[in-house]
């Protein structure tokens, strides 16, 4: 089979077992998030590095839910509150001086929860994130390649109260050609894992009789006002 | 009823739709790959919004290729010294700005061998045409990704009257609906957008497809492997430019 099929069957098969081996704790966070959004609370997004990829998947999309927010570092830099080089090392993630910067970075609610999304699950800034949000009565989900968190002995889980994997070997090779290790599969399926996400969100309001909050497609007339409905009672906690 | 199964399902005939009618362009994609590699080339990749996604998955981890240079907005507060209220000033939206496109060009060390690859799923918006505009008429090989779908539903927008694909040296079609969202609901709205995830296989598909071939041809693999001392001399080697 030639890889660039090998690639895209690996992904369908990955997939397909995301789906069978999880299903039901995809159900059960959708749960969380839904209930969160009922009670006028949005998902804070966090992603480590790569973990960015998931975040974006559920940011602002046409055909996504509307109260999700991504707290990207790269607006703490735009802002002035950490360099580039922060961030490009990974030294932001493991330095936890920034953590008051972060929150004063980020309008955020007490209804709010936590996704956040570490393929190691270990870094300081993000399992502080966790232990404060659990401290505070608000709900963490996270997203980890459980195999890279077991092998490096991560603690994030320790605050989760849910988790979803990102099914990926440890550490993340898609496939070797002649011993060299080409490519990896831990975002796709992540957003894979985001896109079910938002169907059972979907889910979760329609079954209750309720419209549930999707933003629409530019190319859809009055999509502008419609999406604006959605976002505006949040004010900055989602754009 | 809507549920992740639903997803799941549809997502698979998809990759297998994309997969069956682009695998003839990703194979030019990565012959192009290939020449712009072996000539000491980078590959700069630009994508407005989600779209940049591409460029990220196929970077910066064990198993990727150094020589991918991503175009982004935001190098114009870290490398132009636009200042970040400009850039984010929401009642003014900066990408929209005239000549914005040649702005950001001008920001990198472009050499001949370059190619382009260029992002868009509705193909319409002023900033990806003209970077792919530039790109051509600087005598760069341009590769567009978008939806057929849609950008064929829309009007053009652009002052040429032209959309993103036919400025297309090689034209890859994410296969993905008009309005990126896959499923169709009840109602006006479609849930599950698709483009993140088609475009990643593409870039990786690609990505492992170009390493195969520069295998093959014996030349010096720039792919990073894990070891410090080897992925060190390949980033230096690319300093500036990727």
């Amino acid at each position: 089979m030639d890889v660039m099929k090998r690639y895209f069957e690996l992904i369908k098969s990955t997939v397909n077992d995301t789906y069978e081996d999880q299903k039901d704790r995809i159900r059960e966070v959708a749960g969380l998030f839904g209930d969160c959004m009922e009670n006028g609370g949005v998902v804070q997004l966090f992603g480590v590095r790569h973990g960015e990829e998931f975040m974006n998947e559920l940011n602002y999309r046409a055909g996504g839910i509307a109260p999700f927010h991504g707290l990207k570092l790269r607006d703490m830099m735009l802002k002035n509150m950490i360099s580039q080089e922060d961030i490009d090392s990974g030294a932001i993630y493991s330095d936890l001086s920034v953590i008051d910067r972060f929150y004063d970075a980020f309008e955020m609610d007490d209804r709010d929860m936590y996704c956040l999304v570490s393929f190691y699950g270990n870094e300081p800034l993000t399992v502080e994130i966790a232990r404060r949000a659990r401290e505070n009565g608000q709900k963490v989900v996270a997203v980890v390649n459980k195999k890279s968190y077991d092998a490096v002995g991560g603690t994030l889980l320790d605050y989760a109260d849910a988790y979803l994997d990102m099914a990926s070997e440890e550490p993340d090779i898609a496939m070797t050609i002649n011993d060299v290790k080409v490519g990896q599969i831990s975002s796709t399926v992540s957003n894979v894992i985001a896109q079910m996400l938002t169907a059972e969100i979907y889910d979760y309001f329609v079954s209750r009789g309720k419209e549930a909050p999707v933003l629409l497609s530019a190319n859809i007339k009055g999509s502008d006002v419609h999406n604006n409905s959605l976002t505006d009672p949040y004010g900055r906690r989602v754009r | 009823m809507i549920d992740a199964r639903t997803f799941k399902d549809e997502i698979t005939v998809l990759l297998d739709q994309l997969y069956d009618s682009q695998k003839d362009n990703l194979e030019l994609m990565a012959q192009a790959f290939r020449k712009c590699i072996e000539e000491d080339g980078v590959v700069h990749v630009f994508g407005s919004g989600h779209s940049v996604g591409l460029g990220i998955d196929i970077k910066d981890r064990v198993g990727s290729l150094v020589p991918i240079h991503i175009m982004e907005m935001a190098d114009f507060v870290t490398k132009g010294g636009i200042p970040a209220e400009e850039f984010m000033d929401p009642k003014n939206i900066f990408e929209r700005k005239p000549g914005v496109a040649q702005k950001l060009y001008d920001l990198y060390d472009i050499k001949p061998q370059d190619i382009f690859v260029v992002i868009s799923n509705s193909g319409i918006n002023g900033i990806v045409i003209d970077i792919a505009d530039l790109a051509k008429k600087n005598g760069h090989k341009v590769i567009i990704i978008t939806s057929m779908k849609h950008t064929l539903a829309e009007e053009p927008r652009h002052p040429s009257g032209k959309k993103l694909y036919e400025f297309g040296d090689i034209v890859v079609d994410n296969c993905g609906p008009h309005g990126d969202a896959l499923i169709q609901t009840d109602g006006v709205a479609k849930v599950c957008s698709v483009s993140s995830i088609c475009n990643n296989c593409i870039a990786q598909s690609v990505a492992a497809r170009t390493i195969e071939l520069l295998e093959e041809d014996g030349v010096e693999l720039p792919v990073l492997n894990g070891n410090e001392e080897h992925d060190t001399y390949l980033k230096k080697k690319y300093e500036g430019r990727a």
